[in-house]
């Protein structure tokens, strides 16, 4: 089939494709803003750790002890108490806005950066 | 002054008409992500454009995106007003890339820069008024990708439509290339 293809095709082509790849680029990147871990606890003021130091961090609450891991700029949920790991299933906690709960434990887990994340996105 | 409508008249109406059942087609089409869809639409308004000219193109286009949204039901709903936002940001572009059409410019490329300007236009608009959000950016480069690709697809299938006998008399030739 004849395309009727001319040189300004490829040039449109080459420049949309690296118009998306930049786009790709340029909004995945990961975020400079620091990103910090906030632990809220049923009735506690909320506790903020920074990912930047590893460490494992015990969080005591009505069902047991919640052991949280912080490494390499990632957080998770090593062991909680609640019976189904929810919390440990939620696994890495690396982007803004990450969460993991520990229901028996009255425990949310969050990443928090620069800005606000979606919650939830409806069309 | 008289209103009988010319032979472009008909030709807008029947090109409109075609481009409003691909646009109906094309919202009957599952997509996975909202936002999504191939534009077989497009196809009509290059047509309208190489055979017709810009301001034909123009007509078909409002009359698709109207008439379309009266037969689904969206006229002025956000859905009317996106589409009318891309339909026009489309047409910009291909307003200005159309004198370059056909010695250095064929419909893949028409297509490919007429998709993403819809795209963005679009999206600029549902940035602007409909979800003002800081991270709607996070859409934009799935949605811009699907252009890339739909804009290629829609681009062949015209490119195929304009080397159809029954329309190559029409099309635009000003390079006086031979019809391959």
């Amino acid at each position: 089939m004849n395309l009727g293809l001319r040189w300004g095709d490829v040039v449109v082509v080459m420049l949309a494709a690296t118009l998306v790849a930049s786009s790709f680029t340029l909004t995945y990147a990961p975020a400079s803003g620091a990103l910090r871990l906030v632990v809220s606890q049923a009735g506690e003021s909320p506790r903020t750790f920074p990912l930047n130091e590893d460490r494992t961090v015990d969080i005591a609450g009505p069902a047991g002890l919640t052991r949280i891991e912080i490494h390499e700029g990632r957080a998770r949920c090593l062991r909680s108490p609640g019976s189904q790991g929810i919390c440990e299933r939620a696994g890495w906690l690396e982007r803004h806005g990450d969460m993991a709960v520990s229901l028996p434990n009255r425990l949310v887990l969050q990443l928090q950066g620069d800005g606000t994340p979606f919650d939830s996105m409806h069309f | 002054m008289s209103f009988t409508p010319g032979s472009v008249d008909r030709r807008i109406a029947a090109l409109a008409a075609l481009a409003m059942g691909l646009q109906l087609i094309d919202a009957t089409i599952p997509s996975p992500v909202p936002g999504i869809k191939p534009g077989l639409a497009n196809v009509i308004t290059l047509v309208a454009l190489l055979a017709l000219g810009w301001r034909a193109a123009m007509a078909v286009t409002l009359l698709r995106i109207v008439g379309a949204s009266l037969l689904m039901g969206t006229l002025v709903s956000p859905g009317f007003w996106l589409s009318l936002a891309g339909g026009l940001s489309a047409l910009s572009i291909l307003g200005i890339l159309a004198g370059l059409y056909p010695r250095h410019l064929g419909p893949v490329g028409l297509a490919v820069a007429a998709a993403l300007a819809h795209t963005v236009g679009q999206f600029l608009f549902a940035w602007a008024v409909i979800i003002p959000h800081p991270q709607l950016p996070w859409l934009l480069p799935p949605l811009l990708l699907a252009a890339l690709l739909t804009g290629l697809v829609t681009g062949i299938l015209t490119a195929s439509v304009l080397a159809d006998p029954r329309i190559r008399p029409y099309v635009r030739d000003r390079s006086r290339t031979p019809a391959g």
